[in-house]
């Protein structure tokens, strides 16, 4: 069986298609957008965020004067906050009234509804502010008149944070086309899956033909091929992954673990939705090959990968789709790690993608079952 | 019987491509199965090795039924397929290699067995070649390692030789020859009939699924009334003597096309001689004259009425 796979896994990565399309395209293009992006982003037409705090605190509230003095390079200020109750707060996000509320000054916790660069402004804000206050609080616990000193007066200024995001260093805000980027090359995994299904399916190919009459059991063929499609697979994405992580410095939240995680389950998503359509029907072979590369695009067109407002008129009008379109699900379920401590969301994401990785394998393995056919 | 067919019907949809199809393939047979393009050769092949559902009908290959899990029946059959079917991103050696590797499990004897099938294709020089980089008969004898790599017992071939150079041809004729010599018993499926004529030691002509005729080549021959055709070229040929040539004993037909008599006469000696006498009696000059022992083409002619091909 070894022999199998190994000479399978010769086969997908001599293929100079394949290799462009699963491990230097998503590279050319995170490139491309790390460029564009990076340098094009200015805060010069930018509209306030309205948000909403809910604090128990007193006056001299360290977060509430941080929002209330943050502002862009040209004087606009970064947020509009609302004061009210937790309740108040969760209604007006639910009306879309606002696009965020901050509970808590201690401990700021943020709740969001869409994800998008506002939502990731507002996170980046967030976070810079954890920091500093950790830094203020380290200083003054080493020298505590550090304060009448003036040594805090730079740290102090809300501004670090615009001067931060501004400078492109730190490209936070366009999350929404790497993460997009990241499940893209995952699905594109069904490339491979699709290539390997055709290779076993007597009625689809002359080669499938050809090991369909050997004494191979079909599924040990199946299996054999189909880790050859992973190694291949986990090639492409850890080669992607580690551009974006060491070179470009996307952030992906606290821990890395769920990343690959997610990383790993979408790309079975991927090899199971290609296997699916090599094993459904007859159809010429260019012709499944289009219809994957359609699912995969149309899905990850969907999530903002080419233009990221399509992302929130999903989420308005037609929301259940973002449950069953895999890199919708690849995408939000890398965004509530970058922007919640908690793994519920993520659990979530990565539940529906699981199950529709389990039906997409399912409906193959049925169509890969049937070793003889009505006509080839 | 290393192979037996009955009865086997095949539709798609309304056509009927295999119309109660009987074959029976004995040990160390090279058997022919000729049959003009659409007749159901691949068909009944595909059927053969279950690949395909059939409506009717029961085949056995080494006496046991096939079905598509009949595992020990397929670790001793070869299939060369009627379309190359080799994986580009792999040279010569690497796809013998593989599809050997699909019968043999013992490592040691897939790297000889994938050798010795190179050499007998004579691919040596292009055990490095990747397919894109072969000729059309390169690439068909590529084809065929790949199926008879594992020295099966049973090899079964749909039409090897299409679109072949002559050179080719006769490599891969002979080297089906050679095979049978060592012990396989071969299935060959073509529409060329001087191929069958050359290699095949039984035969089954087939026409629209159906088997017209069977058994070897002196058999087929001798079931046709046709024992010879003579032809000669001559230019004072005339209706008189078209006539008088068909009065003849043994001859049957007689026609004069583009100054050449064509005569079509029964078995039987000396028919050549009477002819000459009565073409020297007449002081009818002719020119070269040709003697033609009946082909497989003509057996074909004459039991569907239309030519193998076209
Ligand atoms: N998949 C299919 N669907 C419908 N009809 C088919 C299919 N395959 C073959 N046929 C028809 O069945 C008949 C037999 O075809 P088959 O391919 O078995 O002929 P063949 O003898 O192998 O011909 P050739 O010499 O051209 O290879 C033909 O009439 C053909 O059109
Ligand atoms: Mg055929």
């Amino acid at each position: 069986m070894f022999q199998l796979y190994k000479a399978r896994l010769k086969c997908l990565v001599r293929s100079k298609e394949n290799i462009f399309w699963s491990y230097l395209f998503p590279i050319l293009l995170a490139t491309c957008f790390y460029f564009t992006f990076g340098n094009l982003w200015t805060f010069e037409d930018y509209e306030s965020i309205s948000i909403a705090y809910v604090s128990e605190g007193g006056q001299d509230d360290a977060l509430k004067m941080a929002m209330e003095e943050a502002h862009t390079d040209n004087g606009t200020p970064l947020f509009v906050v609302n004061y009210t109750s937790e309740k108040e707060a969760s209604k007006l996000l639910e009306d879309n009234e606002i696009e965020a509320y901050i509970l808590g000054d201690s401990d700021p916790k943020l709740y969001i509804k869409n994800n998008g660069l506002n939502e990731t402004i507002i996170k980046s804000f967030l976070d810079s502010y954890r920091r500093t206050s950790i830094t203020v609080q380290t200083i003054l616990n080493n020298n505590p008149k550090a304060l009448e000193e003036g040594l805090l007066d730079d740290l102090m200024e809300a501004e670090t944070f615009v001067y931060e995001v501004d400078n492109g260093k730190r490209p936070d805000v366009m999350l929404i086309y790497f993460y997009s980027l990241l499940a893209y090359t995952c699905l594109f995994a069904s490339g491979w899956g699709l290539d390997e299904v055709i290779n076993i399916q007597a009625n689809q190919s002359h080669r499938g033909a050809r090991v369909s009459v050997s004494p191979v059991h079909k599924m040990k063929l199946f299996l054999s091929n189909m880790l050859a499609a992973i190694t291949a697979q986990a090639g492409g994405i850890t080669l992607l992954f580690i551009y974006l992580y060491n070179i470009l410095k996307i952030d992906f939240g606290d821990s890395l673990f769920p990343v690959i995680v997610t990383c790993m389950v979408g790309s079975f998503t991927g090899l199971a939705l290609g296997a699916m359509v090599g094993a459904l029907g007859k159809g010429k072979v260019e012709s499944k090959e289009a219809i994957v590369t359609a699912i995969v695009l149309g899905s990850s067109f969907l999530t903002g990968m080419m233009i990221v407002n399509i992302k929130y008129i999903i989420c308005k009008f037609a929301p259940f789709l973002n449950y069953i379109n895999p890199a919708a699900l690849i995408t939000d379920a890398l965004y509530s790690l970058y922007y919640y401590d908690s793994l519920h969301l993520f659990y979530i994401n990565i539940g529906i993608l699981s199950g529709l990785t389990v039906v997409f394998g399912f409906i193959a393995f049925l169509g890969i079952r049937r070793k003889t056919y009505a006509s080839i | 019987m290393i192979v037996k067919v009955k009865g086997l019907v095949k539709r798609y949809d309304k056509l009927v491509a295999l119309d109660y199809l009987d074959l029976e393939v004995a040990e160390g047979e090279i058997f022919g199965l000729l049959g003009p393009n659409g007749s159901g050769k691949t068909t009944a092949i595909n059927c053969i090795l279950s690949l395909l559902k059939y409506d009717k009908g029961s085949i056995e290959i080494f006496g046991k039924p096939m079905s598509a899990d009949a595992y020990d029946i397929k670790k001793d059959i070869g299939v060369i397929m009627q379309n190359v079917a080799v994986f580009e991103a792999l040279t010569v050696y690497e796809n013998v290699h593989y599809f050997c590797s699909l019968y043999i499990k013992d490592k040691a004897k897939v790297k000889e067995l994938t050798e010795e099938a190179i050499r007998f294709v004579s691919l040596e020089e292009y055990r490095n070649f990747y397919p894109k980089k072969l000729s059309g008969g390169l690439l068909r004898r590529l084809n065929i390692a790949c199926g008879i790599a594992h020295k099966p017992k049973l090899i079964i071939l749909d039409e090897p030789t299409v679109a072949v150079d002559p050179q080719s041809r006769n490599k891969i004729l002979e080297g089906i020859k050679r095979l049978n010599q060592e012990g396989a018993t071969i299935i060959y499926t073509s529409h060329y009939m001087e191929e069958v004529e050359q290699i095949c030691t039984n035969i089954a002509i087939i026409d629209k699924g159906r088997v017209i005729a069977k058994g070897t080549k002196d058999e087929l021959k001798s079931m046709i009334s046709i024992g010879e055709k003579i032809t000669i070229e001559t230019y004072q040929g005339n209706e008189n003597m078209v006539n008088e040539l068909k009065a003849f004993p043994n001859v049957f037909s007689v026609e004069l096309r583009d100054n050449r008599l064509e005569i079509k006469s029964n078995r039987g000696k000396n028919n050549l001689v009477h002819i000459l006498d009565y073409l020297n009696k007449n002081q009818i000059s002719f020119g070269r004259i040709v003697t033609e022992l009946p082909t497989l083409n003509d057996v074909f002619l004459e039991i569907t009425g239309k030519e193998l091909r076209d």
